[in-house]
């Protein structure tokens, strides 16, 4: 009796979270087959985290692709091809990212990836797509040695995947491009610099460190903080006694929030900067008006004050997405409009090619096009030709643009 | 009149192995009445199904008329039977005086307690001694008597001790059974269980010999004590 | 060395976080040797109960010297509510089971309610914020408490006097105590354990939610996951100072976080230890800690030998 009813508890628990944990994945579990009604079905996967402390920003990139892929179809963008939009949950984990990459791989109908947010998922998934010659247009990733090989920074320059492709510009222009910013425009000297140790953030810090102290700039103390904690007490303390002028930040807005509110609190009245990580309204949310002040650099120019993204803004809004398009919503709109594009460049009369794939991904290396961040393009690394970045400032309880330039080493 | 503790038949299990196999005897008020046996009769377990810690299979025990059958051990104190355990088990981390005051812990009248500790302490005075001392520290007699005193703290109507003599030297033992013999006097009802074959038997009105889950062999103190047989298997004579 | 002592305040402040949480991991342990792994999950559960007290029973505007007190008695509720369930329905039907499945138990529990706040919490997929004390920071020396501290501050010495009183002084604190030492002879004293057991889960969970309470006006935010980490934590405290002893639960939680702020801030100043120093770090050398106490004394800080239990 005890024993059945031990059973029964545990395995109605056990049940119950993994129900709830499903929820969040099981948005659109169609799409096979890839003929609807004789019009051929090409289904965009996407992957980036839709839950989590990250969801802002994932659900930006979600609904983004999903503009681009009914513009598309509304417009008969490629004729003859209805396009599909398959988002999975990554969680912002590396595992989960190539347990998605794997079922992508799997459905036939998808000829295209767009994602993930993270640098550290991106590495667990780009063996998975190359492997089986899928494109894969990551709208957030920033790390350089994704397209560059590991070696990047000693100038030994490697494309490790060839199916992989990027329209954020990488951590190696935008860590140095704050640098510049802080220490010529901002006249900031003496910097801390804090990281979370992952692939995206301990990049840009690093980055950012050469430039600065290239510039003639000082590093007074360097600290690395554990993302899944809030208490940076003893970290700021630190940054205090220090006497840093500014503190760079290298990781995302899930820390950088909480860490710029306990920095003002503990009285260090100094700005915190980051990457396009904390590039968010979640971030002002978490810092609340200590995040007065604070900077990021973003890739690109302001979505807002392109020409070029304006449609974007206005169709989205009348699309009425619950969720705001944030960081990366014109990248992501572009990075699945490549893709559209390249499947426009093989398909003849409403008909994929066998190795449809393969071709899509060959024709990627030559899409062009003027999107919703300006001229899309590749490189010959799969890097986006277009380097142009933009300091954001907290002003008055939002991010508004200080400086829009172009990165020259 | 019906008797104080009546116990019909009573079945006890571990699992499927049956420690005690249908015993039946009675307590009438002011008696002491024992359960002599060699370790594993069933003694102990008898105890433990009384104040309710074991469930039993089969029979029926009842306390002042009452049935006790599912009545949690916690309300059987409430009805007024107390039980002192093998293995003394007194709370070692707790001074003599707390363990005192938890075997009152069904109790409100915080004169008639005070009244009742300071009793004690005269039944014991080693224990009014050492009041703030750490039970845990104490020796093994004087376990015992905090033992015997926490299960008085209740004011049972029966009193059951369980091997009171287990372990301690012959003047330790001595003494706890000349407070027996007081308690007796005063006109306390007694269920105890003993090893002491020949110590339990002198004091004891009524006798019941266990074996093997059952009783063999019931009588008066008296009788028993100088039955052969018992004298034979208890007693230590050829 | 001059921000030592803003450094030992830090670790102080933490610990005392940990030291509310772990108060409810010692109190079960040491009643029914169960790790209640959910207990973390309690306490963020908690945070949420007070949150929703400010979001929806409150008029906008409340100033918080009004809403705080309210707020605590919701994340109470909640928390209690809770964990009695949990207990009343999750564990006891597990009492005689063997050990490990009210663990694995605990740890679906855990799992489930951090769903359940995920799911349908108003806006619990991402972190929500937590309203602010609207006072300091306070200056003594070259020592700055910060408002959200205050609370935290005040919240845990009294928290962990009414809950000594309580033990040693009251009725149901002896009978708790007996319970822990020796849960028959409790029965045979007429302590109803089963009613002890819910008073522990209980109290433990009303702890829980306080510190809860406190972290959220600490960090200025809630979610779903922060019981985690930090259970982990509070658990490591209350091994640390001896588990099943209360005041060792908060020693323990002191203990720890002023290793973890010392860690942080000194570690990487010793020659050779540049690459473990650091905030990141500090949480493997708090278990350092853990490790060596338990090799000098392995019943904890303020723990007892079990042996005495016989």
């Amino acid at each position: 009796m005890r024993n059945r009813s031990l059973i029964a508890i545990t395995a109605a628990l056990a049940a119950g979270a993994l129900t709830l944990t499903a929820c969040g994945s099981r948005d659109d579990g169609k799409g096979k087959g890839s003929s609807d009604g004789g019009s051929t079905v090409v289904t965009i996967g996407v992957d980036a985290p839709l839950t989590g402390e990250l969801s802002a920003l994932g659900l930006g990139i979600k609904n983004s692709v999903d503009l681009a892929a009914k513009q598309a179809n509304k417009n008969k963008e490629v004729p003859g091809v209805t396009f599909k939009v398959k988002p999975l949950d990554d969680q912002a984990q590396p595992s989960s990212g190539q347990q998605n990459a794997t079922q992508l791989v799997a459905d036939k109908s998808v000829l295209g990836v767009v994602g993930p947010l993270n640098s550290s998922v991106a590495q667990s998934m780009q063996k998975v797509f190359d492997t089986a010659k899928l494109v894969e247009v990551s709208p957030a990733n920033t790390n350089p040695a994704l397209t560059q090989g590991e070696k990047w920074d000693s100038g030994t320059k490697e494309r490790p995947f060839k199916s992989y492709f990027r329209t954020a510009t990488t951590d190696a222009i935008q860590g140095p491009f704050a640098a510049q910013y802080l220490y010529n425009d901002a006249k900031k000297k003496k910097v801390f610099v804090i990281d979370d140790k992952k692939t995206y953030g301990a990049g840009l810090a690093g980055t950012f460190t050469k430039e600065f102290t290239k510039l003639g700039g000082k590093v007074v103390g360097t600290d690395h903080v554990n993302p899944d904690t809030k208490d940076f007490g003893a970290v700021v303390t630190k940054v205090k006694a220090a006497k840093a002028d500014v503190v760079y930040y290298g990781g995302e807005f899930p820390v950088a929030g909480p860490l710029s509110a306990q920095l003002k609190k503990s009285g260090a009245k100094i700005p915190l900067v980051g990457g396009d990580g904390i590039y968010s309204a979640e971030f002002i949310k978490l810092a609340g008006k200590n995040g007065e002040g604070d900077f990021a650099t973003s890739v690109g120019a302001p979505v807002e004050q392109l020409p070029s993204a304006k449609s974007f803004v206005d169709n989205y809004k009348a699309a009425g997405y619950k969720e705001a398009y944030e960081a990366y919503g014109g990248y992501s709109y572009d990075s699945a409009w490549a893709i559209i594009q390249a499947v426009k460049a093989v398909v003849k009369d409403g008909k994929l090619p066998s190795d449809a794939r393969a071709k899509v991904t060959e024709a990627m290396q030559s899409v062009s096009f003027d999107g919703v961040t300006g001229k899309v393009s590749f490189d010959e690394y799969g890097d986006a030709t277009n380097k142009q970045l933009t300091v954001y400032k907290v002003t008055g309880g939002a991010w508004k643009p200080s400086k829009s330039g172009t990165f020259e080493g | 009149m019906t008797a104080l503790l009546e116990v019909e038949d009573l079945r006890v299990a571990y699992g499927k192995i049956e420690a005690v196999k249908g015993i039946s005897f009675k307590v009438e008020a002011g008696q002491v009445v024992t359960l002599i046996g060699t370790n594993g009769a069933g003694k102990t377990t008898t105890l433990r199904t009384l104040s309710g810690l074991l469930k039993p299979i089969g029979g029926q025990v009842k306390f002042e008329g009452k049935p006790l059958g599912s009545v949690p051990a916690h309300k059987i104190v409430a009805m007024g039977l107390a039980h002192s355990p093998e293995g003394r088990h007194i709370f070692p981390r707790m001074t003599i005086e707390e363990n005192l005051l938890l075997g009152a812990y069904l109790r409100s009248d915080s004169d008639g307690i005070t009244k009742d500790v300071e009793r004690a302490y005269e039944l014991f005075p080693i224990l009014g001694e050492r009041k703030k001392q750490a039970a845990g520290t104490l020796s093994g007699g004087e376990q015992q008597m905090l033992a015997m005193g926490r299960a008085l703290m209740s004011r049972p109507k029966l009193l059951m001790l369980d091997e009171p003599s287990m372990g301690l030297s012959p003047i330790m033992m001595q003494k706890i059974m000349a407070t027996i013999q007081e308690l007796k006097s005063q006109g306390t009802t007694i269920l105890l269980v003993e090893q002491n074959a020949q110590a339990a038997l002198s004091l004891a009105d009524t006798g019941h010999v266990m074996e093997t889950g059952r009783v063999v062999l019931s009588g008066t103190g008296a009788d028993l004590l100088h039955d052969e047989s018992v004298r034979k298997a208890y007693l230590g004579e050829d | 060395m001059h921000e030592l002592p803003q450094q030992l305040v830090n670790g102080l402040l933490l610990g005392s976080m940990y030291g509310l949480i772990a108060v409810g991991y010692t109190m079960v342990y040491g009643i029914i040797q169960l790790i209640n792994f959910a207990h973390g999950e309690i306490f963020m559960t908690g945070g949420f109960g007070a949150l929703a007290v400010y979001l929806w029973l409150l008029p906008e505007g409340t100033t918080m010297w009004l809403a705080l007190p309210l707020m605590i008695v919701g994340g109470i509720v909640v928390s209690v509510t809770i964990a009695v369930a949990a207990e009343r329905f999750a564990y006891r039907p597990l009492r005689t089971a063997p050990r490990l499945a009210p663990l694995i138990t605990a740890i679906g529990l855990s799992l489930a309610l951090q769903q359940a706040v995920w799911a349908w919490f108003p806006g619990g997929k991402n972190s929500r914020t937590f309203p602010e004390i609207e006072a300091g920071p306070y200056h003594l020396g070259s020592v700055t408490i910060q408002s959200g501290d205050i609370f935290l501050l005040a919240a845990a010495p009294i928290c962990m006097a009414v809950l000594a009183y309580f033990v040693r002084k009251t009725r149901t604190g002896r009978g708790m105590q007996a319970t822990a030492q020796d849960p028959d002879t409790a029965k045979l004293m007429g302590i109803n354990t089963d009613r002890i057991i819910v008073i522990a889960f209980a109290l433990g969970a009303a702890f829980a939610a306080i510190g809860a309470v406190a972290y959220g006006l600490k960090y200025g935010q809630v979610n779903f996951r922060m019981g985690f980490i930090i259970g982990l934590k509070a658990f490591t405290a209350a091994v640390l100072g001896g588990i099943g002893n209360i005041y060792g639960a908060m020693i323990g939680g002191l203990v720890l976080g002023v290793a973890e702020a010392m860690a942080t801030a000194y570690m990487s100043d010793i020659p050779g230890m540049s690459q473990l120093g650091g905030q990141a770090w500090a949480d493997v050398w708090a278990f350092v800690l853990l490790i060596v106490v338990l090799l000098v004394r392995p019943q904890g800080l303020l723990g007892e030998r079990v042996a005495d239990r016989a």
